[in-house]
């Protein structure tokens, strides 16, 4: 049993960690939440035990062959935040989708550097007289080679 | 006024406000000043329960009524306290600096509010799961907190903390789970007594899952990587939060697991040194290239966390007590220099100097103190080692006087930069901050020097949290406050 839940634990992880490193920024929201998911299986591993369902123990009953509610409670905990988080990391991809049209985050980090150059060159109109590339520029050029 | 209430308070107050703030708008003046105003209460309610704590030693409230061992505990010692005091010090200060610039999003104040509750009741629990779910709290209005004003940087800078930091509690909460698969307790002090019948290799990995998951918090060397993009992009005032309280969570954790994991510690102290001087240097190494202001002290906070890793690791009484008056002073200095970055006009240079000296450790800046307890720390550790111990505090006091030096070189780089330039750039000249704001950097100023010329109160603090890191009872009677 434990080496089932360990297996379990390591492949929900290990796919959450994959798709983290991943360029679409909906792939990493997904991961963190596999993640995190591991992260409630691993409580409720780390507090299996057999017994009664353990609502009521009653003073005097079996209670203590009962199994330990309190895992249940922290995982259900933990699942709650989670699903939180993720309605933020949602909304926050969506607001840079609406500004960017894209998911890819390093689109989105080349369209910021070209602003910020633009800018750059609006407020300093001596940088025009060298034309240098910008990072941006090189940036492009690099990923397409 | 009990000690039940005076210790539910200061959590209490700015939850159930944050609860009423996140209905109305924060762009209204009024709401601004109200939220302010509670957290001012609340600030004034937790400052009272640490004179109570330091007078009578700790306080302790099983919630519920609960019997003790079965409800969840909250109880103030004077580590909690001392590392409550300052971040909510810090986001009042950061609140009134936003309210007198005019706030630009109606979440603001709510969010900061639930920051404040988060963070209280995290640095007041007694409890490893509630200690997680208070972190939560407090991480998450964070998030919300770095998308403040919704520049495209500002979000994409949210959303890769918001990933990283997820991960930190991942780790964390594994820990807490396993903790309490091995102690079957999730109480910190049965915690600490159980640890030791434990099996040793189960203890040393979840002492170590629970240092990467703080060091992220904090921003320590191996683990800086989302630091500097979350500082460069965000606003003054969040940036002074999130370096002058949010940060707090990575110190204080790492101190109170360390008191709860003592062996554990001892066993990785040569690992804890060793990182803790690679981010002194590196942190101070990548500071003094870099040429924007907020680039700056955002390398800079990795090398200052430096600084309280080493004095943890140091440990004993004089090292924990050195890592939390410097956490304490790093807090004040970093809300301090954030929120003078993002101003212009008179005695702002001025105030922006006070910040600068302090985090060079300078006399009479309060960064100076700090110093010297961690140069304290070294010699301590050193005295009784033999020619290992002498060559280790060699080592470590060049390390911190090599940082020193290093800090104050960039710090006055970009002072000169940015405050001594005669031709303001672009030939229009910069029009002053508002008074209010200036005001506010103007006081946190002041209590930089004013700690520092009268340390008395911070050096018994720093004792007394060591005190309760040690396990030795403190001098609870309170004394040393006189100069």
């Amino acid at each position: 049993m434990i080496l089932a839940f360990s297996l379990a634990v390591a492949v929900v992880f290990g796919s959450g960690v994959f798709l983290v490193i991943q360029r679409d920024l909906l792939r990493v929201v997904v991961g963190i939440v596999l993640i995190s998911n591991s992260a409630s299986l691993f409580i409720v591993a780390a507090g299996l035990t057999r017994g009664a369902v353990p609502i009521v123990p009653l003073p005097g009953g079996d209670g203590a062959s009962a199994s330990d509610p309190l895992v249940q409670a922290m995982a259900l905990t933990a699942l709650i935040i989670t699903s939180s988080v993720t309605a933020l990391l949602l909304s926050l991809i969506y607001r840079l989708y609406v500004s960017h049209d894209t998911m890819d985050i390093e689109d989105i980090s080349v369209a910021e550097l070209r602003e910020a150059e633009a800018l750059e060159r609006k407020n300093r109109p001596e940088i025009e007289e060298n034309p240098e590339k910008g990072p941006a520029a090189e940036e492009l050029e690099e990923r397409s080679r | 006024m009990t000690d039940q209430t005076l210790l539910v308070l200061p959590a209490g107050i700015p939850w159930v406000l944050a609860a009423v703030f996140a209905l109305l708008d924060g762009r209204r003046r009024w709401v601004g000043r109200i939220a302010a105003v509670g957290l001012g209460v609340s600030f004034v309610s937790m400052v009272a329960l640490a004179l109570r704590v330091l007078r009578d030693g700790p306080v302790e409230v099983v919630a519920g009524n609960w019997p003790a061992g079965v409800g969840i505990v909250l109880r103030a010692d004077a580590l909690g306290v001392a590392f409550a005091v300052v971040s909510i010090g810090v986001m009042l200060v950061s609140l009134l600096y936003e309210v007198s610039l005019g706030m630009r999003s109606r979440t603001f104040p709510a969010v900061v509010l639930f920051m404040a509750a988060g963070l209280t009741g995290l640095f007041l629990t007694g409890d490893i799961f509630n200690f997680y779910v208070f972190f939560e709290v407090s991480v998450t209005a964070a998030y919300v907190l770095t998308s403040y004003r919704e520049r495209d940087y500002q979000v994409r800078a949210a959303f890769i903390f918001a990933i990283v930091n997820l991960f930190g509690s991942v780790v964390f909460l594994i820990a807490a789970a396993s903790l309490y698969h091995v102690t079957g307790s999730l109480e910190m002090q049965t915690v600490a007594e159980r640890l030791g019948e434990t099996s040793p290799n189960s203890a040393i990995t979840i002492a170590v899952a629970i240092f990467v998951a703080f060091s992220l918090k904090l921003g320590l060397f191996p683990f800086h990587f989302w630091l500097p993009a979350v500082y460069v992009g965000s606003h003054p005032p969040v940036a002074a939060i999130l370096s002058g309280a949010l940060a707090n969570i990575g110190s204080y954790g790492l101190l109170r697991f360390g008191g709860i994991l003592p062996d554990q510690l001892a066993l990785g102290t040569y690992a804890v040194l060793i990182l803790g001087s690679a981010s002194i240097i590196y942190g101070a190494l990548q500071s003094i290239s870099r040429s924007d202001v907020s680039e700056v002290l955002a390398y800079s906070a990795i090398g200052q966390a430096g600084y309280i890793l080493l004095a943890l690791g140091l440990g004993g009484p004089v090292g924990f007590s050195a890592a939390v008056i410097y956490a304490v002073v790093n807090s004040l200095n970093k809300a301090l220099l954030f929120l003078v970055a993002g101003l212009r006009g008179p005695l702002v240079g001025a105030a922006f100097a006070v910040g600068a000296l302090s985090v060079a450790g300078v006399p009479p800046a309060v960064g100076f103190i700090a110093k010297i307890a961690v140069f304290k720390a070294a010699l301590a550790a050193g005295a009784g080692g033999g020619t290992a111990g002498a060559v280790g505090t060699v080592v470590f006091v060049t390390v911190i006087f090599v940082g020193g030096a290093l800090s104050f070189v960039y710090m006055f780089q970009i002072y000169q930069r940015v405050f001594l330039a005669r031709e303001p750039q672009g030939g229009h000249v910069e029009k002053p901050s508002p008074r209010a704001t200036r005001a506010l950097v103007g006081v946190l100023a002041a209590l930089v020097l004013v700690f520092g010329l009268w340390p008395e109160p911070l050096l018994v603090l720093g004792e007394e949290a060591a005190a309760v890191l040690t396990g030795s009872p403190g001098d609870v009677s309170g004394g040393g406050d006189s100069p």
